[in-house]
């Protein structure tokens, strides 16, 4: 991620909407404005749009969240499960409570249970060649509807634009015409960071979730070792899984 | 930057909604007004709750706010000529919707007008502020595939006519009652008139000009309509280059008075797509893709929930600074002339059955 670019696209959107001041750091590959923790994903416009059919009532009655996580080797598989296990407890209104794991290599296979009864898995994998891109699946089936971020009869994500040329075939999806420039990435980072600077989203929720959803993730792991399911204990008090409000022309 | 005071007119183009959001957020605009065509146009306005007074009469609205800067002209293509006109004598600058006229010599009156009065006027052609084209025109400018050969573009959408029924009105359309064609009992001002998009993006991916078209109509999908929902054009650009167009209404929807969930049939409302043959390879794009799905309510049925469309984002963002900096919109009227004249082309070969050289269709 190229912080000078993400801090440049954060300061062109507070001057023109208004925010207040702040910036974007990383630390252990994470971004933070000050010392609160982005949850970049729960700004992508696909998981909003998940978010919202949830809650207008487009799906009734949300039984099983199916969540997949694919990115190149290397890459930290304990924060790629954080990050879904946050967005099941977003996307499924309710805590993660217990979890379940097998774990080889690169790769983990977790089934979680939300407070709310409803069943989530997450695929994670970390295997993919450097010159591939990372690539994630979310599917919520209800008792009325289905919604997914990838279409029916495919198991890839579909791209805007393919160039096939000498060079081969390259792949575009460009998804933020006011941060063009920026990768999907840091484009959802800086987002995340103006929702938290116009006060749209909470610095306290989103410290609250972080911390939920990283233990949920590191409990994932010691349940593979201990070849038993984790119990993690719901507090009463703060929601973390509130939807944050995003523009939007319809 | 003091922020431009804005209003908007007629509030029965099926655009209209689109920028509620953008000039309530934009702190560089002001949002001062509305004014509704008629009662019913007022009702549907205020479904959106805005916060922004309406009016239905234009000189009310004026005389209520005076510093009225800017227009959004948001209303059937046959009011677009008066309006224009009023707006033009009070210096107030003007965003048109994409059909300034298909009369050419109101057109040009258009032109004079503004010309004479100094103001912007810009046309709504929002395709150039997603951000897929964006990178679809900066791949062509940078020649990953070398010299354009061919272009095929489809804009096809469901119809708005019955959410907006001028559009499925010949007079208020087209501009004027025209047959299509001998024995033919519909009208231009169909489908056509609804989608200029492709008809301009070709000129600025090629950087030339229209040559020539040849268009061909098809039976109609919807019973009952008097204007065209089908059609498709090939053609050549003066570079040589050939194209496709599929500018149709070939997406079937229900038949909401108010634009919302369940109005597709077909699962995607809307689609631009666009393939490009080159010297040194090939472009696929989707400019509207990835999105989201479901088959939930209300329907029950697939459908693509967009996730995407911040077009009218950029498009008021370069108005504001065409009319604080004094620039020419990139899509003005002069350069938007010999889009209007393609189209037309398509008119003068549907009804001639034979191809059209740009700008001499009658």
């Amino acid at each position: 991620m190229n912080l000078k670019k993400m801090n440049k696209g954060l300061d062109f959107l507070r001057e023109k909407y208004g925010a207040k001041a702040g910036e974007i750091t990383i630390k252990d590959g994470h971004c933070y404005v000050g010392a609160t923790p982005l949850l970049p994903g729960r700004m992508e416009r696909k998981i909003v749009e998940l978010k919202k059919m949830t809650e207008n009532g487009t799906l009734e009655d949300v039984s099983t969240l199916r969540f997949a996580s694919f990115a190149q080797k290397g890459a930290d598989a304990e924060a790629l499960l954080a990050k879904e296990l946050d967005l099941a407890a977003y996307l499924g209104a309710s805590d993660v409570t217990r979890v379940m794991a097998v774990a080889s290599g690169n790769a983990i296979n977790v089934l979680a249970k939300l407070a709310n009864d409803v069943n989530v898995s997450v695929e994670v994998g970390a295997g993919l060649p450097r010159s591939e891109a990372a690539y994630d699946r979310h599917e919520i089936i209800a008792k009325r509807g289905v919604a997914c971020d990838q279409t029916v009869d495919t198991h890839t994500p579909h791209a805007s634009i393919r160039v096939s040329n000498a060079n081969g075939m390259e792949e575009f999806t460009d998804v933020d015409t006011e941060l063009f420039g920026l990768t999907y990435e840091e484009v959802w980072n800086v987002r995340a960071a103006f929702a938290l600077l116009q006060g749209r989203a909470s610095a306290k929720v989103w410290k609250a979730a972080w911390a939920k959803a990283t233990k949920a993730a590191a409990l994932a792991f010691a349940a593979d070792k201990a070849k038993a399911a984790k119990t993690i204990a719901v507090k009463k008090g703060l929601d973390t899984n509130q939807s944050i409000k995003v523009s939007e022309v319809r | 930057m003091k922020p431009v005071k804005i209003a908007m007119m007629g509030m029965t183009h099926g655009h209209t909604r689109k920028y509620y959001q953008t000039l309530i957020e934009n702190k560089k605009l002001d949002w001062v007004a509305s004014c509704a065509q008629d009662e019913e146009a007022k009702k549907v306005y205020e479904l959106y709750k805005t916060g922004v007074p309406c009016y239905l009469d234009p000189e009310e609205m004026y005389k209520k706010h005076p510093d009225i800067e800017a227009v959004v002209i948001a209303s059937a293509n046959d009011r677009h000529f008066e309006q224009m006109k009023w707006c033009a004598e009070k210096g107030i600058h003007i965003l048109s919707m994409k059909i300034p006229s298909f009369d050419m010599k109101e057109y040009d009156e258009m032109i004079a007008l503004c010309d004479k009065a100094g103001i912007v006027c810009q046309i709504e052609l929002e395709m150039h502020y997603n951000s897929v084209v964006r990178r679809l025109e900066k791949l062509v400018k940078e020649g990953a595939v070398g010299k354009i050969k061919a272009v095929q573009m489809t804009n096809i959408t469901l119809s708005p006519v019955w959410a907006f029924p001028w559009q499925g009105d010949p007079k208020a359309s087209f501009g004027s009652v025209v047959p299509l064609k001998k024995g033919d009992p519909r009208f231009r001002g169909g489908a056509l008139c609804d989608h200029p998009h492709i008809f301009d993006l070709i000129r600025h991916l090629t950087g030339s000009d229209f040559d020539y078209i040849y268009a061909e109509v098809a039976p109609n999908l919807r019973d009952g309509l008097k204007v065209e929902d089908m059609l498709m054009a090939v053609g050549k650009m003066k570079d040589g280059t050939a194209f496709l167009f599929d500018p149709s209404w070939s997406r079937l929807e229900e038949k909401l008075k108010v634009p919302g969930p369940g109005w597709e049939r077909f699962p995607k409302r809307m689609e631009v797509n666009v393939t490009i043959t080159g010297e040194k390879g090939m472009i696929s794009c989707d400019c509207f893709g990835p999105n989201v799905y479901h088959n939930g309510a209300p329907n029950d049925r697939y459908t693509v929930q967009y996730t995407y469309f911040d077009e009218w984002v950029g498009l008021i963002d370069e108005f504001v600074d065409c009319i604080r900096n004094h620039k020419t919109p990139l899509i003005n009227l002069k350069w938007h002339k010999q889009t209007i004249q393609a189209m037309l082309g398509c008119y003068e070969s549907i009804q001639s059955g034979k191809i059209a050289y740009v700008g001499k269709a009658k």
